[in-house]
């Protein structure tokens, strides 16, 4: 107002005329109070507006900030984690178990979770553990108690469920031709009625709680003896209990949280989820002096065999000189046990889609496996070491790998270091600081360069459509190129499984249960560094040099061919017309009781291996290069193939042999 | 434009108040319908005035500190973060966690005082210089050596009244891979206390020597005000790094270690932006068309690749910056890998970089020229051939309005031409195990190369005529046909 305070003496006229107007208007009150009130209105409406639009910005800017706060952060995955299994407060579960020649099921709340109708299959007592606190299932089997030991397998099994675990019978087929006295007596004390009297071809099913009470039991009879059963179908109720009384009373350790959880997804692990004095999970074992395979990357490839998944990972963990952060293990396939074993030492573990079908699933397996690895562990020159899960791994496993090692990095002539020898038998191997060069490859454990898989094997792997092994392949000339691997003579690693991919039992016990293992801790390499190419060479040659000619009218294959006596180096000559000629050595393989299947442990036509603790070399002439050794008197030794159906019967045990 | 609100209504509301409290006197109608409308006006006024102050509380909140929300005295903030880092490096210490501060505002306040802070490893500093400088954050680094008792540390985190939040993603190592489901790793970790929170950035080793760290995502169940996450300053993108070279130092009595050279991390930091490839687009290409697996692909790709790493190495050694380009891109974009049937290895250098020791350095390495088209001045072209018959083209790139281009010419015309390209910025990315620049808007680049069919292949390519983005360009003039167009 105070603007427009008038100065009359520069206002020209016709504005004076106008202020004056405006004067007398402020004289008059009405006027002014007009004015004044449609002020405060006008003020009024602006407030108004300017208040709306302060609110509007204010909450734009608000709802803007927590839009914008996280969302360049969003994971673009909208995976919304449905809870797997409805939370249920459901006390009681029903079971419902069926029992026939030809078809078992087992359903727990209406879900089926075994069903087995397939022919000629799944023959004897299936096992169903149940948490009793959840009602998951923990554990899975079948023990055909028709054929013999099987029912000490269950026995074993039983026992190493916990008490409180609920138990679900059924028999398929026949369950009782083999079930001894031991078991039945198990079965009855688990409170089965029946067990003691189960007799052939008679149908059973039963639920209990391992160490209390029965909560069914049903049987039928075989009316005779070439008839079974009639089917029996139990339907029963179970009483869960509360989470806390389903677990153990463990110290709260991050080691028995992984134990708890471990433990109350799956049973048949025995001790590690003892209440009272559970095995470790974590080893702790000797550092290795001076280890040179702390930071190698290590690659354990299983399959759904969660039970050796264990065992082999136990073994390597307790392996001095360990390192725990560099395996990784990888499953072919998405099976959850395994994963819960890796889980349960803190391992860490990756899951293969299985891609393609046989050998070429491992082989595709095999890859991934490794170029994984390499991915993750990219150190600039770094070596990687596989191992089957079917193996099991000597406490100098890694001494021996880490005093050998360096000579991968520096020898080009070498291919692979193995802890496996094809030769290694109780009565074949002798020596645990002795290491040969050989040029076939064996699997079980070993440890190849990074350049080597990156540069020229992962480019060529066989491709999902090649049906070939992964082992043999790399045996062939075109990827071996003359090179060769690093074996000692004493294996460190060992075979566990009977029922591999590839494996049958009679095939395990012929050519892996004899085998020599090391056990002695520390042993000191002796001639690591005569296994360089040349250096080896004349190792040989002085070897040869000093070994005594046997006598070669005698026939090889008897014990007498070798003096009894000890600590002495003997040669012997065989026939082998070019470099691919073994018909006598796999006669001599077969005598001696040693890998036949197909040729290993060769270096340029000479074997060297035990025989009565005496080092004992077989040379074949001429196609070795060291035939020149043989004394013009000996006639080199030539052994016939058997007839020919002989060598059929060995066909499918060849095929057999390959996953090894 | 709130800012000017403010202004606009103060003078009337004076107007208003005054004119609503001189009503009254006279008729009793005329004083209420007075007293009502200055009572309106009043707390017009009032609310007017709460909504300013709401405003102005709210800005300053969204400028300032913001999760503070005790607005204590700034020494008493200053103090806080200080003891907040300081609590932390105790609690990493105790679990032998080893850890570098890579937080980009200390680096940058250090790296002024740099010399001065390496001589003085011990000595008692006398203010509190960089640790209690305003920020919401302290950012640190973790290489990839993960703890063995994860459970462990969280514990002792909350018990020293750390709340902490854990960002876990799929393991990128994993993804070129096919069908392999890892277990999620840790990518980032947040650890909150009191006003002010550290950031734990994961680093991981990768083929290619580098470290790389995650993009942070949030999943749906997580707290999304846990931190204000945009003010991170790592994790709006995956990034890429070499290793750094670490030195311990004393700050403000912290002994903490730190990147040897800040300046040239903090450098680094600014670029570090990575790109994963399209390893799924990738496989779906594959299966539309199959992998060549012959014996010459194969041949050829390892050529390529160790060609690849040789230039790598050399421009790396000179200092210039370079990407992948033409068919070497388009097999990054495409399939992750070499194009088996292109016949040589493409890269792209700004002009701005070039450098005369270029050639050299190449001949040094074993590669020799075969042929330079071109001046530095306009369309420059190298091209580079070593014992492999493979051949490394090196095209320079000129900065021309909105958009950028290379040049070709053809030898036996002195043809020019013009390859246009819309403008572009530089990632990192892995390739052959190898860590190289690519253009980040990669898509752009591929199509503006090869058209909106880029995802088929082509095995019949004319460089002329070919490419969706050529022009042509002239010819040069016949008297510097000597110097633009040399052939060895």
């Amino acid at each position: 107002m105070d603007e427009w305070k008038p100065n009359p003496a520069i206002k020209p006229h016709k504005k004076r005329s106008w202020y004056l107007a405006w004067k007398y208007k402020l004289m008059n009150q009405r006027a002014l109070r007009k004015l004044c009130q449609t002020g405060a209105v006008l003020f009024l409406l602006v407030t108004v507006i300017v208040n709306i639009k302060l609110i509007l910005d204010t909450r734009r800017a608000a709802y803007e900030e927590e839009e914008e706060s996280a969302q360049d952060y969003d994971d673009e995955m909208l995976n919304v984690e449905v809870p797997r299994h409805p939370v249920s407060n459901k006390k009681v579960l029903d079971v419902e178990v069926y029992s026939s020649r030809s078809k078992v099921y087992v359903a727990v709340d209406g879900t089926t979770v075994l069903e087995d109708e397939a022919r000629e299959q799944g023959r004897g007592i299936h096992v169903i553990i149940l948490n009793q606190a959840t009602g998951h299932v923990m554990a899975k089997r079948v023990f055909d108690t028709y054929s013999p030991h099987e029912d000490e397998a269950m026995v074993l099994f039983l026992n190493m469920v916990a008490r409180g675990r609920i138990l679900i019978f059924t028999i398929k087929d026949e369950g009782s031709f083999h079930l001894k006295d031991t078991a039945k007596n198990v079965l009855k004390s688990l409170g089965s009625q029946v067990a003691p009297f189960l007799s052939w071809r008679d149908m059973w099913t039963f639920v209990g709680k391992k160490g209390g009470e029965v909560y069914g039991e049903k049987h039928a009879k075989s009316p005779a003896l070439s008839t079974w059963g009639d089917p029996v179908l139990l339907k029963t109720e179970v009483h869960l209990t509360s989470v806390e009384d389903a677990e153990c009373h463990w110290p709260d350790t991050e080691l028995n949280r992984r134990r708890k959880r471990f433990c109350s997804k799956v049973e048949g692990y025995g001790s590690v989820c003892s209440c009272k004095d559970p095995t470790p999970i974590e080893f702790n074992p000797d550092p290795l002096k001076d280890n040179k395979v702390f930071d190698v990357p290590v690659a354990v490839i299983a399959g759904n065999r969660p039970n050796y998944l264990y065992r082999m990972l136990r073994s390597l963990l307790s392996a001095q000189g360990v390192n725990p952060q560099m395996i990784t293990v990888f499953i072919d396939g998405y099976y959850e046990e395994p994963m819960d074993v890796i889980e349960l030492f803190g391992l860490s573990g990756i899951q293969h889609t299985p891609i393609s079908i046989k050998n070429a699933r491992v082989s595709q397996h095999y890859k991934a496996s490794l170029t994984a690895t390499f991915n993750l562990f990219p150190v600039s020159e770094a070596t990687a070491c596989a191992l089957m899960f079917d193996q099991g791994l000597g406490n100098s496993f890694l001494s021996f790998l880490s005093q050998s090692i360096h000579l991968l990095e520096e020898d080009e002539s070498l291919y692979c270091i193995s802890a496996w020898n094809d030769q290694g038998y109780e009565h074949t191997a002798e020596d645990p600081s002795l290491l040969y060069r050989v040029e076939t490859m064996p699997g079980l454990g070993w440890v190849l360069r990074k350049s080597l898989y990156k540069d020229e094997l992962e480019p060529k792997w066989p491709t999902p459509e090649k049906l070939w092994d992964w082992d043999m392949w790399m045996r062939m000339p075109e990827q071996r190129k003359g090179r060769e691997c690093i074996i000692p003579d004493i294996s460190r690693s060992y075979h566990f499984g009977i029922v591999g991919l590839n494996m049958n039992g009679y095939f395990h016990e012929a050519y892996f249960k004899k085998h020599k293992f090391n056990t002695v801790p520390n042993v000191q390499l002796k001639n690591v560094e005569s296994l360089r190419k040349d250096a080896y060479e004349t190792e040989i040659h002085r070897l040869l040099g000093e070994a005594e000619v046997l006598d070669h009218s005698k026939n090889p294959c008897e014990d007498s061919f070798v003096p009894d006596t000890e600590g002495r180096v003997y040669v012997m000559f065989i026939r082998m017309e070019q470099e691919a000629d073994f018909t006598t050595w796999t006669q001599l393989a077969k005598c001696l009781h040693i890998w036949d299947l197909d040729v290993r442990g060769n270096h340029k036509g000479l074997w060297r291996l035990f025989r009565k603790k005496n080092h004992f070399l077989v040379v074949g002439v001429p196609a070795s290069p060291y035939s020149s050794k043989k004394p013009s008197s000996v006639t080199p030794i030539y052994m016939e193939p058997p007839a020919k159906e002989e060598g059929a019967v060995a066909v499918p045990a060849v095929a057999a042999a390959e996953q090894t | 434009m709130c800012q000017s609100c403010p202004c606009f209504v103060f003078p009337r509301g004076g107007v208003g108040g005054g004119g609503g409290g001189k009503a009254p006197r006279r008729l009793m109608q005329k004083i209420n319908k007075n007293v009502v409308l200055a009572l309106l006006s009043l707390t017009s006024l009032v609310f007017l005035l709460f909504q300013l102050y709401y405003y102005k509380f709210y800005l300053s909140q969204k400028n300032g500190v913001v999760f503070s929300k005790v607005r204590g005295s700034q020494s008493g903030q200053d103090s806080t973060r200080w003891h907040v880092v300081r609590k932390f490096l105790g609690l990493i210490s105790s679990h032998n966690i080893p850890v570098y501060l890579i937080d980009p505002l200390i680096l940058g306040l250090v790296n002024k005082d740099i010399e001065q802070i390496r001589s003085s490893p011990d000595g008692p500093s006398p203010e509190c210089k960089y640790f209690c400088a305003p920020r919401d954050f302290t950012t640190f680094a973790l290489l990839d050596k993960t703890w063995k008792h994860e459970v462990g540390l969280f514990r002792t985190a909350e018990k020293m009244g750390f709340q902490w939040l854990k960002i876990i993603n799929k393991d990128p190592r994993l993804d070129g891979m096919d069908d392999l489901s890892g277990i999620e790793i840790p990518l980032h970790y947040i650890f909150k206390l009191a006003s002010h929170a550290i950031h734990l950035v994961v680093f991981y080793e990768r083929s290619g020597n580098y470290l790389w760290h995650g993009p942070l995502r949030l999943k749906q169940y997580m707290d999304r005000k846990f931190v204000p996450f945009r003010k991170l300053h790592f994790g709006r993108y995956p990034g890429a790094y070499e290793k750094p070279e670490l030195v311990l130092v004393s700050i403000d009595d912290l002994k903490v270690q730190i990147p040897k050279n800040p300046s040239s991390f903090l450098e680094e930091m600014s670029h570090s932006r990575f790109l994963e490839c399209r390893y799924r687009e990738a496989r779906a290409f594959f299966q539309l068309y199959p992998d060549d697996a012959s014996l010459d692909a194969v041949e050829f790709r390892k050529k390529a690749k160790s060609l690849l790493h040789l230039a790598a190495l050399t421009l790396n050694n000179l200092g210039v910056k370079f990407w992948l380009s033409s068919g070497t891109c388009l097999g990054w974009y495409r399939q992750c890998s070499v194009i088996p049937h292109s016949k040589d290895v493409d890269l792209g250098i700004f002009i701005r970089d070039y450098k005369a020791d270029i050639i050299p350095a190449f001949q040094k390495a074993g590669l020799w020229l075969k042929h330079k088209f071109g001046k530095v001045e306009d369309s420059l072209e190298l091209s580079f051939q070593g014992d492999d018959d493979v051949k490394l083209d090196i095209f320079f790139f000129y900065e021309e309005g909105n958009h950028i281009w290379n040049g070709g010419t053809q030898a036996k015309s002195g043809k020019k031409f013009k390859y246009l390209f819309p403008k572009f910025t530089l990632c990192w990315t892995e390739f052959v195990e190898l860590k190289v620049h690519v253009p980040c808007e990669s898509l752009q680049y591929v199509e503006a190369n090869y058209g909106p069919g880029w995802k088929v292949p082509v095995k019949i390519w004319d460089w002329k005529s070919s490419p969706s983005n050529v022009q042509y360009n002239g010819v040069w003039p016949v008297d510097e046909w000597d110097d633009v167009i040399q052939i060895y």
